[in-house]
């Protein structure tokens, strides 16, 4: 009994300690994050709940900042942010698992009526050519492409680079910009099946940029310092050639949803396809569409 | 000859132990090397303030704390389903089951321990797109991913509870029976108490288990960004598949900071709950040595 | 019998009930959605044929491999390892040095894969790329030695446990007559821990079996079967993990219950092969009168 009740103050000297502990915190909080002009994020007001989007990894960035901004002005709303790829995400939406299904393609017709699918394309992107930064290859030809991805050229030498060996890779099945790449740039040519694959467009950047010898593909948007495009037929994959239509492994960026966008989907939507959207988009690399 | 050969066993022997150390000691130096300098506050909160975060009120962007409530989250979840049928059929098997049922019992549970993760992640999503069809509320979810986590703890703790029965002393039920004690008495009063540490030791080898998995929460509902969940039907975040993303997609070197971070914090909570079992482990051993 | 008494036998029992049902239901699962693809492609193509789905090709053939290319690479490693670390432990180091070891590899037990799988991609794959200069590191030789990591300190406990229940009575024995201790490891501890060390390697193979993580982050997901231990490879783990983020409800979606199916067969057959070992163990214990333990 005795050791209870010396457990008992202990514990309330405890609880006092975590109160003033609170309170210091509550006064001195750190530096809160910077609100963002409210006036764009207006269609959310007065919404809460889950928003889930998943698909196309080619999307996630400006997506994620969009996302970031929209939870920080309505702690109310969340939003579930996954990758997949294209396949995943037409499917996952159609069957109802997400809300939002994104895809770096555009939805088949069959998907589209076996789903009941809305389209909304909110941007175009390149599918662009990389090699690691110290390669010394910078331009190919479609031909060389197509046999470093068949497997017939299995050095970088063979197109005028260092004696290394070339590592390929590429994307699971379901993914969007495997199936732009290989029907822009490749010409429908098979992919050698000993390519190594990797499952979103950040993993084959963070992947291309840690070996000196890999050759890989992905979206516009991702393009940083860390991997180096290639031309393709001397056409530089830029944004401006892309505008212009001079660079051809291009695609549109969408995200369907089953039947029209509803509620949080819809505001989600309209924001990507309003001027604060269009800037977040360009500031990522791509190019905003309209509707 | 026999002594090249005591010479070669000691060789042998010396080196494989030299490797071993010399693997963990370099895996272990370059995580702390590469994860220290990211353990920080905002390595938990990001940019946001720490009360506004723990109080819900603003969202945690660039954080581990989702995923490290996720995580915690999804370990009491998975107990709370697993532990009443895991100490019931432990139970069971150590108390009441003859002899032929429990050799049956038992041969199905260590098939149920065999099962790969990513195999019951599998069943936990074909089960969840099979209820949605019906109720469609039911999505990939956190109450999902802890229920099949749930059933991928539930082995062990059916083995180790029905070790720490059997390897209580027979004197100790021979008394009871011989106070008047029936069976669901002595179980209750006298054998569970007595066994309680080596219970407790194997839910935290339990709780082990499910924090570090990641095969199966991948097929079940965790994500990349969700925030903190407010309901079990929330998509989540997760430390082990933080970690997992983190690596196979970090954009920048913040971002792989973060990963190292992640990583850290998931070692370093594992290490706790391993010394938690190990320490009750010790306990009864202890008591074991005492009753002989 | 006490009608309380009679509810609470009830529940134990039915806990118990469900998890069977539990452990039935996963298996039923998998050969229910799985069985679709059955009546399109017969079982042979499925397990023997190239993955191409481009060409209508849905074989997992090339992931059977991989899985069993990576899985004996690291048992490979990891069995002299175990061994060796075994043999010190018990024998050979000084007391101290032992506890300490024995320590080391309890904590080891506790590592999460998937921060093997981390620090692998960041250290281990830039290495084996560079020394091999071949390929991209990610192999199954790197999935290999991780996973050997992995296996290692599991194999090394259940093999101390075995070398620890050889009866000492022998041991002594040889003491008196002067024997050396690679006598003592040879003659008495190895023979009588033999089924401790089998043991040990089935557990530690059905844990590299099953095992999702390292192999998807290190092993590089080729299609291809592997010809060589510098090779990328996809083991079924990795597939499963792979189509089941990328897909659904599609015919490539259909053949990762094919790869479950396999997988929880796999490691059923290592599950009863250990029964069978034990069942044995304690039939020639009892015959021979007295009693080992595992």
């Amino acid at each position: 009994m005795g050791d209870n009740m010396a457990w008992c103050t202990a514990k309330r000297g405890q609880v006092w300690f975590i109160f003033t502990a609170l309170l210091l915190l509550l006064i001195f909080s750190g530096p809160v994050a910077e609100s963002v002009g409210a006036e764009p994020l207006a269609a959310f007001n007065g919404q809460s709940g889950m928003l889930r989007i998943s698909g196309g990894t080619a999307h996630i960035p400006v997506l994620k900042e969009v996302a970031g901004l929209v939870m920080q002005a309505h702690p109310g709303i969340q939003i579930a942010l996954s990758g997949g790829g294209s396949g995943a995400g037409i499917k996952q939406v159609g069957e109802g698992l997400v809300d939002i299904g994104n895809s770096g393609r555009k939805p088949t017709d069959n998907e589209i009526k076996k789903y009941g699918l809305v389209l909304n394309c909110w941007a175009y992107d390149g599918v662009v050519i990389v090699v690691h930064p110290d390669n010394p290859v910078k331009a190919l030809s479609r031909a060389q492409l197509q046999d470093i991805f068949r497997g017939r050229l299995t050095n970088w030498q063979q197109v005028g680079g260092a004696d290394k060996a070339i590592a390929v890779f590429t994307r699971d099945e379901g993914s969007g910009t495997r199936k732009v790449f290989s029907k822009k740039a490749l010409m429908e040519k098979e992919i050698t099946n000993k390519s190594l694959v990797v499952a979103s467009n950040g993993a084959m950047k963070a992947a291309v940029s840690h070996n000196p010898g890999a050759i890989g593909y992905v979206s516009l948007g991702y393009l940083d310092e860390s991997v180096a495009p290639v031309a393709l037929d001397g056409v530089e994959p830029s944004l401006a050639n892309v505008q212009n239509g001079e660079y051809t492994v291009v695609r549109g960026l969408y995200s369907n949803t089953r039947g029209e966008a509803r509620g949080l989907s819809k505001s989600f939507i309209d924001f990507l396809f309003s001027p604060a959207g269009r800037e977040i988009i360009s500031r990522n690399g791509l190019i905003p569409a309209s509707r | 000859m026999s002594r090249v050969f005591d010479y070669l066993l000691y060789l042998f022997a010396w080196g494989s132990g030299l490797i071993l150390v010399g693997a963990f000691a370099v895996f272990m130096g370059f995580l702390l090397s590469q994860g220290l300098p990211a353990l920080d506050s905002s390595l938990l909160f990001g940019r946001t303030g720490m009360v506004d975060a723990l109080l819900l009120q603003r969202v945690v962007i660039d954080g581990l704390l989702p995923a490290l409530v996720g995580t915690l989250l999804l370990i009491f979840l998975a107990l709370a389903a697993a532990v009443p049928f895991g100490l019931g059929a432990g139970i069971y098997l150590a108390e009441y089951a003859g002899k032929s049922s429990k050799a049956l019992f038992s041969l199905v549970f260590d098939l149920l321990a065999g099962v790969p993760s990513i195999v019951i992640g599998l069943f936990g999503f074909s089960l969840t797109v099979f209820l949605h069809k019906r109720f469609t509320f039911i999505t990939p979810c956190l109450l999902i991913s802890a229920l099949a986590l749930a059933l991928l703890i539930l082995p062990y703790l059916i083995r180790s509870t029905q070790t720490a029965l059997e390897e209580l002393p027979a004197t100790l039920r021979l008394t009871a029976a011989a106070l008047g004690a029936d069976q669901a008495t002595t179980i209750r009063l006298v054998l569970l108490p007595q066994a309680a540490a080596g219970i407790l030791s194997g839910i935290v080898l339990a709780i082990g288990r499910a924090a570090e998995d990641t095969a199966v929460i991948m097929l079940t509902g965790v994500v990349v960004s969700a925030g903190i969940p407010r309901s079990l039907f929330n998509s989540f975040e997760a430390l082990p598949f933080y970690i997992y993303n983190a690596a196979s997609q970090f954009s920048n070197q913040q971002e792989l900071q973060r990963g190292f971070g992640a990583a850290l914090i998931l070692l370093i909570l594992c290490g706790l709950l391993f010394t938690l079992a190990w320490l009750l482990r010790k306990k009864v051993t202890a008591r074991l040595l005492y009753h002989h | 019998m006490r009608p309380e008494a009679q509810v609470s036998r009830i529940l134990f029992l039915a806990a118990t009930v469900v998890g069977v049902l539990l452990t039935l239901a996963i298996l039923w699962f998998m050969v229910r959605l799985g069985l679709p693809l059955f009546s399109t492609h017969s079982l042979r193509l499925l397990l023997t044929q190239d993955w191409a789905p481009d060409r209508g090709l849905y074989g997992i053939f090339p992931f059977i491999c991989g899985s069993g290319a990576v899985v004996s690479l690291s048992l490979l490693l990891a069995f002299p390892l175990s061994l060796g670390n075994a043999v010190l432990i018990h024998l050979l180091a000084p007391r101290h040095l032992a506890r300490i070891l024995y320590q080391m590899v309890k904590m080891m037990t506790g590592v999460p894969t998937v921060i093997y799988g981390f620090v692998g991609i960041f250290l281990l794959v830039p290495l084996v790329r560079e020394w091999f200069s071949r390929g991209s590191g990610m192999s199954v030789l790197s999935a290999g030695i991780l996973l050997a990591l992995l296996i290692a300190p599991t194999m090394i406990l259940v093999f101390l446990e075995s070398f620890a229940a050889v009866s000492t009575s022998h041991l002594r024995a040889l003491e008196a007559l002067g024997g050396t201790r690679r006598q003592k490891l040879v003659h008495v501890i190895l023979p009588g821990a033999r089924r401790g060390i089998i043991t040990g390697f089935l557990l530690a193979s059905g844990r590299a079996v099953g095992d999702t993580m390292i192999a998807l982050m290190v092993a590089g997901n080729a299609v291809a079967t592997p010809e060589s231990i510098l090779d990328p490879v996809r083991t079924l783990t990795a597939h499963i993990a792979l189509v089941m983020a990328a897909d659904f409800d599609s015919m490539e979606f259909k053949t990762i219950f094919a790869c479950g199916i396999t997988l929880y067969l796999w490691t059923a057959i290592l599950t009863l092969s250990l029964r069978f070992l034990h069942f044995k163990a304690t039939k020639t214990s009892m015959q021979v009168g007295h009693e080992q333990s595992f």
